[in-house]
Parts: C-alpha cells; sequence; structure tokens
C-alpha cells in the first residue's frame, strides 16, 4: 500500500514536470483572453475549446504478425492521420507514446486502465492494424477509463492505398461519439497555387495532406468557391483573356462557363441551395456592381448600383442576405444586405480597408482581411452587434478567411516577407485565434475555402 | 562438352561480327552524299558580312510584328504607363500628361487595336485589386476617349495584383505596379 502511494506520488511528480510543458506552449498559442472574456458568445467558444477537452491516451497503434512493408507504410499513414485529426479536432487533449512511455503497462487491462488513469487520461483509444489478403483491417476501441468499458469499437477494412481516408473515416466517427458534431476529416479545402508557375486550382485534405491540382489552364484561374452540393467548384480564369467565371465538376474534370461577357466577371459565390451564383461584374466604364444568375448563367441580375468599387459578394447560410466590399463612402468597406439588393447596411467600421467576407456556417459571424494599422489581419464581427476582434496579430498580412464547415477553424493566408522575396502560404487556426498550423509550402497557395460536410 | 563448344562457336561468331561492325567507325568509307557534290571550277567567293552602317532611313517598328512594335513605342518613350497612387483610381497630373502623349502616338498609328491593362500593388487584398485594376484601365481608357480616341478599338483588362513588375515590398517598387500599361494587341482590318 504504501509502495502504491509512492508511486502515484513519483508518478504524480513526473506527470506535472511532463504536463507544465504543453500547457504553458498551449497558453502562449491562445491570444489574452481579457478581451475575450468581454465577449460572452466567444466566451462560450472558448470554454468549450479550453474546459472540456478530452484527456485520451494513444499509445502506438498495434501492428500484428510480420506485416510487408506496404502494409507497414500504410500502417504508419493511418496512425499518424488518425492521431492528427483528433488533434485537431479541438475536442480531445491526444497523449501519445512519448507521455505515455512513463507508464510500466502489465497487460491486465484493469490494472493498466488505473495507471491510464493515474496520467488523468479519461478515455483510451486502442488501435491493431493487421493484414488480410493483401487488405489492411483497422481495428480501434475507445475505452471509458472511469468504467473500464468500450464506448466506441470499429473494424475497417480496405486497400493499403487508403489507409488515410480509413483513419479519416475512424476519426470522425470518434469525434461524432464524443461531441455530436460530424468531424472534419474527409472534408477537402480548394485553393490556388501558383506552384507549377501558372496560377492553377488545387484540392487538398483538410490536414494538407494530398494536394493535387483541378485544374490546367497555364493562365490565371483562381477565386475558387464550393458548390455547397460538394461536387463543383466555382472560379475565375483569364482563360480567354479577361477573368470570366467557370465551373468545374469535380466527378469528370469538365470546366463550363458561367460568365464570360464583358470585360470582368469576378469573385464567385453560391446561394445555399447551389442553384444561382453571386459575383462582382464591370459595368460601363470599369465599374463593378454585386450580380447574381443562376448557376447555368442565366436569369441575370444587378444588385447593387453604386458608383464605388462593389465586390466580393458572399452569400449567408441561410441564403437571405449577401455581404460583399464597397468603397462607397471611400475606403473599401464591407457591407450586408438582403439577397434581392434591399435593406443595405454597413457591417465594418474598425479599420481603413475591410474586405473578403466570409460567413460562419450557423451566419451569425463574419470573417474577413481588416488593415487597421500596416497589414492585414484576420477580424470576426457578430453580424447583429456588428462588434469585432482581430484574431490574428501581424507576422506579416493575414487575408482570405474562411470558416470550416463545423465552424470551428478557419482557413486563411499569410503573405511573408524572407530574403527570397514575398511567400504567401495557407493556414488554419481555431475560430477563436489559436492553434494554428501552416498547411501548404510549394509555390504561393492563396484563396483557400472548405468544403462542406461529405454525405 | 558438346554444350560448351557450341558456346565458344558462338562467341566467336560474336566476336567476329563484333570485329566487322567495329570497323567502319575507324575507317569510314567515303559517304554517298560526297558523290553527288559537282566541281567547281573557280573558288566561290565568300563575302563576309560587314556589319551595317547606320542608315538614315530605318524600317519602321510600327509595322514590323506587334511585339517590335510595342517594344518600340516603349522604348523610344511613345507609349508609356501611368500610375496611381495606393487605393486610387483617378488621375493625377502626371498621368494626364502620360495620356496625352500616348494619346499623341495612337493618333498617329489609327490602325493599331490597343489594349490597357490595369495592375495594383501587393498591399491590398486580392479579389478587391482585381476590382480596382478595372477601374485603373477603365480611367486611363476614359481618358484617351475624351482625347478624341475611338473607344472602339481600345480594351480593357484588370489584373489585379496577379502580374505584379516588381516583386519587393517596398514604395520604391509598390508604385511602379500601381499602373495602365498599354499593349498594342492588333491592327485593324488585319
Amino acid at each position: 500500500m504504501i509502495r502504491a502511494s509512492n508511486t502515484t506520488a513519483l508518478l504524480y511528480l513526473v506527470l506535472s514536470a511532463l504536463w507544465l510543458g504543453p500547457t504553458v506552449a498551449w497558453s502562449q498559442q491562445v491570444p489574452p483572453t481579457e478581451d475575450q472574456l468581454s465577449d460572452p458568445e466567444v466566451n462560450v467558444v472558448l470554454e468549450g475549446r479550453q474546459r472540456s477537452r478530452f484527456r485520451l491516451a494513444m499509445p502506438a497503434v498495434q501492428r500484428e504478425g510480420a506485416p510487408g512493408p506496404q502494409i507497414r507504410e500504410a500502417a504508419d499513414q493511418l496512425e499518424q492521420t488518425l492521431r492528427t485529426d483528433l488533434d485537431q479536432s479541438g475536442i480531445f487533449d491526444v497523449r501519445g507514446p512519448a507521455q505515455l512511455s512513463v507508464l510500466n503497462l502489465t497487460g491486465n487491462d484493469e490494472r493498466d486502465f488505473e495507471l491510464y488513469r493515474s496520467l488523468r487520461n479519461e478515455l483510451l483509444l486502442t488501435s491493431l492494424v493487421k493484414q488480410d489478403q493483401g487488405r489492411l483491417i483497422l481495428e480501434g476501441r475507445v475505452y471509458d477509463l472511469a468504467s473500464g468499458k468500450v464506448v466506441l469499437g470499429k473494424r475497417y477494412r480496405g486497400d493499403p492505398s487508403i489507409a488515410r481516408r480509413i483513419a479519416h473515416t475512424f476519426a470522425d466517427e470518434i469525434i461524432l461519439y464524443f461531441s455530436g458534431r460530424q468531424g472534419l476529416a474527409l472534408t477537402s479545402i480548394a485553393f490556388a497555387s501558383d506552384r507549377s508557375g501558372f496560377k492553377e486550382l488545387y484540392l487538398m485534405d483538410s490536414d494538407g495532406a494530398n494536394q493535387r491540382p483541378i485544374t490546367a489552364h497555364k493562365s490565371i484561374s483562381m477565386s475558387p468557391e464550393w458548390n455547397p452540393n460538394g461536387r463543383e467548384i466555382a472560379y475565375i480564369s483569364y482563360y480567354s483573356g479577361t477573368p470570366n467565371i467557370y465551373l468545374v465538376d469535380l466527378g469528370s474534370g469538365r470546366k463550363t462557363p458561367v460568365i464570360t461577357t464583358g470585360s470582368l466577371n469576378i469573385s464567385p459565390s453560391f446561394s445555399p441551395s447551389g442553384k444561382q451564383i453571386a459575383f462582382a461584374r464591370s459595368i460601363g466604364d470599369g465599374n463593378s456592381e454585386i450580380f447574381i444568375c443562376n448557376r447555368d448563367g442565366s436569369a441575370l441580375q444587378q444588385l447593387t448600383h453604386s458608383s464605388g468599387i462593389d465586390t466580393n459578394p458572399a452569400w449567408s447560410p441561410n441564403g437571405r442576405e449577401i455581404a460583399f466590399t464597397s468603397s462607397r463612402t471611400g475606403s473599401p468597406q464591407i457591407y450586408i444586405m438582403d439577397a434581392e439588393g434591399t435593406n443595405l447596411r454597413r457591417a465594418t467600421f474598425d479599420g481603413n480597408y475591410n474586405d473578403g467576407a466570409a460567413w460562419s456556417p450557423d451566419g451569425t459571424r463574419i470573417v474577413y482581411a481588416s488593415r487597421r494599422t500596416g497589414d492585414f489581419d484576420i477580424a470576426v464581427a457578430d453580424v447583429v452587434t456588428l462588434e469585432s476582434r482581430l484574431l490574428t496579430h501581424g507576422g506579416g498580412s493575414n487575408e482570405t478567411p474562411s470558416f470550416s464547415p463545423d465552424g470551428r477553424r478557419i482557413l486563411f493566408t499569410l503573405k511573408r516577407q524572407s530574403r527570397s522575396g514575398t511567400s504567401t502560404q495557407i493556414f488554419v487556426m481555431d475560430a477563436t485565434g489559436g492553434n494554428r498550423e501552416q498547411l501548404t509550402s510549394k509555390g504561393n497557395n492563396s484563396s483557400p475555402v472548405w468544403s462542406g460536410f461529405k454525405e | 562438352m558438346y554444350r560448351k563448344s557450341l558456346v565458344a562457336v558462338w562467341v566467336g561468331v560474336l566476336a567476329v561480327s563484333l570485329l566487322f561492325l567495329g570497323c567502319p567507325k575507324k575507317k569510314p568509307a567515303p559517304a554517298p552524299e560526297v558523290d553527288v557534290i559537282e566541281e567547281v571550277q573557280e573558288p566561290v567567293e565568300v563575302l563576309v558580312p560587314v556589319p551595317p552602317e547606320t542608315f538614315d532611313e530605318v524600317s519602321d517598328p510600327f509595322s514590323e510584328d506587334l511585339e517590335t512594335a510595342n517594344v518600340a513605342a516603349y522604348e523610344q518613350g511613345l507609349l508609356g504607363d501611368v500610375y496611381f497612387e495606393f487605393d486610387k483610381y483617378d488621375l493625377q497630373p502626371e498621368a494626364r500628361d502620360r495620356l496625352a502623349k500616348n494619346a499623341e502616338f495612337l493618333r498617329a498609328h489609327p490602325e493599331f487595336e490597343m489594349l490597357i491593362e490595369g495592375h495594383c500593388d501587393e498591399r491590398g487584398t486580392a479579389e478587391y485589386n482585381l476590382a480596382l485594376g478595372d477601374r485603373r484601365a477603365n480611367a486611363a481608357k476614359n481618358y484617351l476617349t475624351s482625347l478624341g480616341l475611338p473607344a472602339g478599338s481600345i480594351q480593357s483588362v484588370s489584373f489585379g495584383e496577379e502580374r505584379a513588375q516588381c516583386q519587393e515590398a517596398s514604395e520604391a517598387c509598390w508604385w511602379r505596379n500601381r499602373r495602365a500599361h498599354f499593349v498594342i494587341r492588333g491592327r485593324s482590318g488585319g
């Protein structure tokens, strides 16, 4: 008994030493909480992030038998993907083999659960990879350490080439079980990149893996926007000389023009139904106005009539409103109008240059690029109170934000100077501003947009 | 035994054929083309071209191909870029002066079809800059038409910040990117 309690005390010592590191790092990543606390809505989000993260022990994935090199590689890929997905979900505090190595596991479940609990873990994820006639099998179990019971058990089988997909599927399953919401692991991100020498459109998985081109116009192609059905993307291309709007079908790769008349058609944004597209179009002498049209380019209708620049529309998730940028009062600011073009009101007042509004999936907030002193930062504003605050704080120019479909993450680009010139890369961060990760590094990468959930 | 000797024979055959194959390289047989050449009675005098002296009359670069015409127009200062202030598209006095010169050249060459490109520096957002560049290109175009040039021969396109001329992050570089650029894109009737 005495020995046991001594061990426990020792464990706690080791634990607190281990624990201090991550805690400090974490609090550094989160911007000062004082002004966040004054914002009740954001505070709720923060509570979710900071206080109810499940402490999940995830020891190394077990490999059964002597798998071949292909399966071994797939198993490594699977383990890494699963770990990243759970870590990035914002729900789990994942402790890996390094943090768990202090435990002298016995092989006896009951005893081992107690050891895991001694590190204050609440959940345990065990997984086993095996081979079955060239196919990969993942067997995963999540234990509730308090009761010692399996709360979620799944077995997946598939070709080793889709190991990442298997991991994403399991991760989403776990996230759904513990948060009641769909995970992002199987979602995609569309973006533009000049890595080939031309600006083309690309797709990547939500964790930045699997980056692949979807256009090869050898021109300038940019500004991708998902059809909410997830099957096609609207974008602009200089393919015919001037910027026009096209659609690319992600299944067939087929490109179809939407609007190709006039000198400038830019910034497409789908209506939530996927049936209409809002965009900016030049009329007369280079005066861009907000228009809407059907998905096939028909039923063109002008919504704004101002002598200033009107551009970059974003259709609200409920379809009733459109946010856009206008210079009608001098500097670019964000306005919101009803989708019929009526009931116009200005939404941004802080900063001398605000552009690129994107709605949160619940329609309560917009994120945008805001210039208040030197470079742009990402700002978020409540669309009712119009109160705004910054989510980034310099380090370069932070632009083109957009929300993940669960509203918990924000994609954006960061343009930075270095000795070799300017580099623009895509980052993702929590909707509260912390936990930032870089997703791209090849060439310059811009206008990232997140797909909806995959069915 | 039998097998071994067979191998030996094959090796021999191979070696001999290799020798034959190698031979022509060392001693090239006269190539058939040489026969075709006829005897020349007198040695032909080869004139070494001397660099031409500067003539007074040069061929007109503006009747050459479009690339030559474009380069010449800019090099001779007959066409020039028009610059803008940050986030602005109105024409400053210098810009108007430059446009007046451009107009003079275009009046002398009514056959040219023009494209005016609108460009922006990297400090604005990419999307907004596309719209801003269009304004700049059109501000230049409108001024040219106000000077009597036919609007039909001038097209405009905005490149926003997509085709920056200068990549450094300094005002010395930025101002050069905030411009309307003139391109001779064709000739009327051809």
